[in-house]
């Protein structure tokens, strides 16, 4: 599945509070502690006068419109040279790979991000990615918050499309830093490498939708519970089948309810968090399914034909392979974000260690396979523990950059990992900013790879796959490492 | 169809329309059409809570974490008002002025601001901070009552602000302030980025170690009640 990366500063907000970026961010995304009180507190806070504003016979408000909506022209451009060109994947003829790809736009958005009414807030975005090749719903998160007179207490709702896209910390999920990133956390991006990552990053828009309450004590207790539900694109029927499931890889079978816990203490300049957050999902992966319906009908053809054309496959009952096949996820993290946010100098320090528990259903697991096509999976659990650090620094806004580490290890699975099973991955980002106005942002970024897990690398795949390259033989890591120059801006 | 609409537009609508036209252009409104959702008619602690409390003290007590912020607690109340009419009309016009101040500002009448600067001139002033430099605080305290000496010329700050630096009327109270706030805004007075003439003059050659000095001894004053 293909997650798209969030947007990140939106010019509405500070249209509608008159606040510059930096008030909300170090340098977007990251958010400062106004920046996090901001956004739980729904996107409500303006300055503006309303032009249109209605009442009820109460004096209630019941319509509160600006002179302008909010709404924002994002764009994400990036220039990506691999290391070395992938392998010829041309089949059956052969195909010319380069070694570069140049993405213009990577990501071109349309939001509106502001209040709705006194209580009420929004980020609705509308994406083309060029991946994609395609324009689609992007994040979405409406909120509803209110707040004790003393601010002591602040409570909220939020109906959001990407699990973690509600969080207000950078240590983990959907605006974990770095974030100009051609290497999605959860599955692959431009570049040469894709890697391995836990189910928490990878359901987004498209593929889930949730709600979920939170509360907020004394600007430094967090507390949130929501639970998501397979939402696909394309569709509104509650049958998951075949095709629905390629789309996106699968879908979550019912909710999968997400628990999440942080701890804020601001002093001085500083702002420091911990947290913890745990996901539970019965996730129906994308496989080849045959229906009982479908088997007999198999059946009947392939002894109709019992020589030529032929299978000589009986499928018998037991193989009856409905799609229901259902993993069951469990994904616990820890989560940290150290933030020096002073007159001249930003600081940050932080990330995350997941770690991923995944029992696999024993209708794709090999030893216990009764399904139609071919099993999945080598064992009946899996297991992947993910560790980002990122320490950044930036000088007046202007200058800056960040040094991050990722490293994925888990359970080897052939089945599931390709060669020797491995899903283990780690690599490097290094990244130089040129902030000349915030909106604007030029980025130059070089991930460096160690390890890249055998099916997520084109590098990595046996010589057999390229019959145009049977010279191509090797499998370092090293290839998959890229050049990035990238370009942010939004209005 | 028109006559619903006319309709409609006669019923409270029309009359919170006007009166929202009437804000932008800088008119006060009528005190009785309150609507509490309504930024634009908040008035003192209700405002307070809903803008000002999230950067300078998030209970409402006026007391900022981040000296990016001034602590406004037991500000002066009419230095408070008129920086506040400075911001609005985009008079002062710092780095951070501009980024925070005029915004907030800019739909702020005459009696909003009135309630603000006195609800934040009524809370209880922070006391002085312990510093772990006494040397700095001696050199702060000397600078703070005597000046610097010609040829550098810098004016004793106790002359306006007072023994305890607690301020009177436009000159603020700087006792107990961030340090760090008061040092940037010293640079900025120094670099004419924040323009009030007599500050200006007053530290244009006062050095960056002076700066440090005077603000670590500002921040370990408790101010005496204002007069």
């Amino acid at each position: 599945m293909l997650v798209a990366q969030p947007a990140s500063a939106i010019p509405p907000f500070a249209r509608q509070t008159g606040l510059a970026c930096e008030a909300c961010h170090t340098l977007p995304p990251e958010l400062t502690p106004f920046g996090r009180r901001f956004k739980l507190s729904g996107y409500t806070l303006t300055t503006r006068p309303p032009l249109v504003n209605d009442i009820d016979d109460h004096k209630k408000n019941t319509l509160w419109l600006t002179d302008l909506p909010g709404i924002a022209v994002l764009a994400q451009l990036n220039y990506s040279h691999y290391n070395r060109a992938p392998p010829d994947t041309g089949q059956p003829y052969p195909a010319h790979a380069q070694s570069d790809t140049y993405q213009f736009p990577d990501q071109f958005s349309l939001a509106y991000a502001g209040a709705v009414s006194d209580k009420v807030g929004a980020w609705m975005q509308l994406t083309y990615n060029g991946q994609a090749g395609s324009v689609g719903i992007d994040n979405i998160d409406i909120r509803y918050s209110d707040h004790t007179a003393d601010n002591k207490w602040l409570w909220g709702i939020t109906a959001n499309n990407y699990l973690t896209f509600q969080d207000v910390w950078n240590g983990i999920g959907s605006y974990t830093i770095p974030n100009f990133n051609t290497v999605s956390l959860a599955t692959g991006g431009v570049a040469g490498a894709s890697t391995t990552g836990p189910i928490l990053n990878a359901l987004g828009p498209g593929v889930v939708a949730g709600i979920g309450a939170y509360v907020f004590y004394n600007d430094s207790l967090y507390f949130e519970l929501s639970a998501y539900h397979s939402a696909v694109a394309g569709g509104n029927s509650p049958v998951v089948d075949s095709v629905s499931l390629a789309a996106n890889g699968g879908a979550l079978d019912r909710f999968a309810p997400y628990a999440r816990i942080a701890y804020e203490y601001d002093w001085g300049y500083n702002s420091a968090e911990v947290g913890a957050s745990g996901l539970y999902a019965n996730w129906i992966p994308s496989a080849s399914y045959i229906s009982a319906q479908q088997q007999l009908a198999a059946n009947a053809a392939n002894a109709a034909a019992t020589a030529p054309g032929g299978n000589g496959i009986t499928y018998t009952p037991a193989q009856t392979f409905n799609p229901g096949a259902i993993n069951r996820y469990t994904d616990l993290s820890v989560d940290w974000q150290y933030q020096y946010n002073g007159q001249h100098n930003i600081f940050g320090l932080l990330g995350h260690v997941t770690h991923e528990r995944q029992q696999n259903s024993d209708q794709l697991v090999a030893a216990t396979f009764t399904g139609a096509s071919s099993p999945i999976y080598s064992n009946p659990t899996d297991t992947l523990t993910q560790f980002l650090i990122t320490g950044e620094y930036f000088r007046n806004r202007h200058y800056g950059g960040l040094v991050s580490f990722t490293r994925t290890t888990g359970r080897s699975d052939p089945l599931a990992n390709g060669g020797n099973g491995s899903p283990a991955n780690q690599y490097e980002t290094f990244e130089l900013d040129y902030v000349p106005w915030l909106n604007f942002r030029l980025i130059l970024q070089y991930d460096v790879y160690q390890v890249v897990a055998n099916n997520q690398s084109p590098f990595n795949l046996s010589n057999s796959q390229f019959p145009n390259s049977p010279g191509f033989t090797n499998i370092k890591a090293g290839n998959n490492n890229t050049w990035v120059l990238g370009l942010w801006m939004d209005y | 169809m028109d006559g619903l609409l006319m309709n409609k537009l006669t019923k409270p609508s029309i009359l919170a329309a006007a009166i929202a036209l009437a804000c932008t252009v800088g008119t006060a409104r009528p005190a009785d059409i309150s609507l509490p959702p309504d930024p634009s008619v908040l008035q003192g602690q209700e405002l307070v809570s809903y803008a000002c409390s999230k950067c300078h003290g998030v209970s409402g007590n006026g007391i900022s974490i981040s000296p990016i912020f001034p602590i406004l607690a037991g500000q002066q109340s009419i230095y408070l008002e008129e920086q506040l009419k400075l911001l609005r009309q985009r008079y002062r016009s710092d780095p951070h002025a501009r980024a925070f101040m005029w915004g907030i500002s800019r739909a702020l009448t005459d009696e909003q601001i009135q309630s603000v600067a006195t609800y934040f001139s009524s809370l209880p002033p922070v006391t002085g901070r312990p510093s772990n430099n006494p040397a700095l605080v001696a050199k702060g305290k000397e600078i703070y009552e005597n000046g610097v000496p010609e040829p550098r010329k810098v004016i004793k700050c106790i002359e306006c602000h007072g023994e305890t630096s607690e301020g009177t009327n436009t000159v603020p109270r700087l006792a107990g302030q961030h340090p760090g706030y008061v040092a940037l805004q010293l640079h900025y007075y120094r670099s004419k980025l924040r323009v009030n003439k007599l500050m200006n003059r007053n530290v244009q050659n006062i050095t960056d170690d002076e700066i440090a000095a005077v603000t670590e001894y500002i921040s370990t004053l408790t101010p005496t009640p204002s007069p």
